[in-house]
């Protein structure tokens, strides 16, 4: 088992994947910090200073009263140094978990697409080593791309909080564990990926699908349970119940914030990616166990 | 080196409408090399998939030295397989592949420059593998193989892809480690190479075994042995020479003459003797390649 996690660590790191990757990271990172600062800048101000910076050069006073309304509930909500805090110190968690989902699914599916799977399996034919290792190395390299961007986001925004006159305000455990959440997500991200290549062979298709589902996921599934609540069943709980869908999960897991109106606190959004992971990885491994290497 | 025999038991392969491997059972000896023959599509990919464990057999059991391949403790140092030309990351070198295979299977880098080293490819070593021609990908293919140091090779068209030369260098190679007690399989159907190559043949045929043992007890089984090609102008009067000393002459037209039961000494002799003159005189040995051809004969490569 650790010389398979060691051969797939030394695979990654003989091909452009790794780099890739880390520049991504890096890069991913540094635009959603510096849009997550500007943010909590004009949150972290008054509420005048938040509605004129809204009002496009209009008077305040003429803005249309739904326009002020929602305004004034934004910053409300996160007119919190501590909200602000967590936010900032997992800007990687945007761009990065999908990267960690993606790297699963190049473990899995670079085997067929390089069909590489024969060798591997013909070196280590019992199939549950070889894909307990390949769980195991996405996890350990999900987690690496945490470090980084969280060091990266940590240096930047405890400059930034000094810079507004705030402490770093990791005495709070709400920022500290938002900022390890952030990991756990990662780490259940790249186990769907490895799920996900199982399922969906192709490269190709397997990363599309990943990306749409995660950058489309919650855009449609706030519509899909909005249409459901107005329509069919009239009660708070639907709009609740968009938590199942893994990128509402994951999003409501790490807030410490509501991360919209209904939302449930964080430790539903957690049990619901960790049952995501725990049925991702059992099924890709009886996938890849039971099926012909043709 | 451990006992390193192939035992093939009824073995089944039944996908929804086809059965590509029909109760097939040989065996495959330690210190020769065993072609293994039959037409496209004749299950010889799947057999050799299911021998490594790669496909779930229907029914029956493939064994190498009395284990399955899944159960042997390291594989890699039992069993050596190429099975695909291209099997390997197109942007890894041909070094950091067969590294990355050393480290899976517990063995030290080193090994990985000793096969490079033995397949020729130590300056192709630091190329990336979408670089390498078909053969350079043999070649690696084999090296990989042999990373273990395996008492049993396993190939599956291996001389696809190879010049003439590389298919030279492959006989060599595989003749030189079958003659250290080694055992090889070799799937093929380059007849003329395997009549070449091989020590003993299994032809398979539409998933069923058609025959199996030494090359030569297979083409001899079914062929009446050599016979001798003569083109005369007087073909008639060689004909009545020829009467008489047990000889089965067939007429082809236009002065040839296949003569059978008799040598191409004893015919010369005769056709002194008659005042015959000769043109060409030429033992033909039957070969694999008609032998096959019979046995195969009829039973269809697409099914």
């Amino acid at each position: 088992m650790m010389r398979l996690i060691r051969a797939e660590l030394f695979k990654l790191r003989t091909t452009n994947t790794w780099w890739l990757f880390a520049v991504a990271t890096v890069v991913s990172t540094t635009v959603v910090l510096v849009v997550n600062c500007v943010n909590a800048h004009a949150l972290l101000g008054t509420l005048d200073q938040y509605l004129t910076a809204h009002s496009h050069g209009n008077a305040v006073a003429d803005m249309p009263p739904e326009f002020l309304a929602r305004l004034t509930a934004e910053w409300t909500s996160g007119h919190d140094v501590v909200t602000q805090a967590a936010t900032i110190f997992t800007s990687g968690q945007l761009i990065g978990v999908l990267l960690a989902c993606l790297l699963g699914i190049v473990l899995i599916t670079g085997e067929y697409h390089h069909q590489t799977a024969t060798t591997t399996f013909v070196l280590t034919p019992r199939r549950t080593v070889v894909v307990a290792s390949k769980l195991v190395t996405a996890i350990f390299v999900a987690a690496l791309s945490w470090v980084v961007s969280t060091v990266i986001s940590l240096v930047a925004g405890v400059a930034f909080l000094s810079n507004q006159g705030y402490s770093s305000q990791l005495d709070h455990w709400s920022v500290v564990r938002a900022v390890l959440l952030n990991l756990a997500a990662y780490a259940l991200w790249a186990v769907f990926g490895i799920g996900l290549g199982a399922v969906i062979r192709s490269q190709l298709a397997a990363t599309v699908t990943a990306t749409v589902l995660y950058l489309a996921g919650t855009a449609a599934a706030a519509s899909f349970f909005e249409l459901i609540n107005t329509y069919v069943i009239k009660h708070d709980w639907v709009l609740t119940a968009q938590v199942i869908v893994p990128s509402v999960a994951s999003a409501v897991m790490v807030s410490p914030a509501k991360t919209f109106t209904e939302s449930p606190s964080q430790w539903v959004g957690a049990a619901v990616l960790i049952g995501y992971g725990i049925a991702a990885g059992p099924i890709g491994m009886l996938l890849l166990r039971r099926r012909d290497v043709a | 080196m451990s006992d390193g025999r192939i035992v093939v038991s009824g073995l089944t392969k039944q996908y929804r409408t086809v059965t590509a491997v029909d109760d097939l059972s040989f065996t495959v000896e330690p210190g020769r090399v065993t072609g293994f023959l039959g037409p496209n599509g004749a299950g010889k990919t799947t057999s050799l998939r299911m021998l490594l464990d790669l496909v779930v057999p229907t029914s029956g059991t493939a064994t190498i030295g009395g284990h399955r391949y899944v159960d042997l403790p390291e594989p890699t140092r039992v069993v050596g397989a190429v099975l695909e030309a291209s099997a390997a990351h197109a942007g890894r070198t041909g070094r950091n592949h067969l590294r990355a295979n050393c480290i899976a299977a517990g063995l030290p880098l080193s090994r990985a420059d000793e096969v490079l080293e033995l397949v020729g490819l130590t300056p192709a070593a630091d190329r990336k593998f979408k670089g390498y021609s078909l053969g350079m990908r043999q070649r690696l293919g084999i090296a990989a193989a042999m990373l273990g140091d395996p008492a049993v090779l396993v190939l599956d068209e291996p001389a696809n892809g190879l010049d003439p030369e590389g298919i030279r260098w492959m006989r060599e190679l595989l003749r030189g480690l079958a003659a250290e007690g080694r055992t090889v399989l070799v799937s093929s159907h380059l007849l003329n190479e395997m009549q070449a190559l091989a020590d003993d043949v299994v032809i398979v045929a539409a998933g069923r075994l058609v025959r199996q043992g030494p090359v030569a007890d297979v083409v001899s089984s079914l062929s009446d042995g050599d016979h001798v090609e003569v083109f005369t102008p007087e073909p008639e009067k060689l004909r009545a020479a020829l009467q008489g000393l047990g000889a089965s002459v067939t007429a082809d037209g236009g002065g040839s003459l296949a003569v059978a039961g008799v040598t191409a000494a004893v015919i010369g002799r005769a056709a002194h003797a008659a005042d015959v003159v000769l043109h060409q005189l030429r033992t033909e040995h039957p070969d694999l390649e008609e032998v096959f051809l019979q046995l195969t004969h009829g039973k269809a490569a697409i099914r």
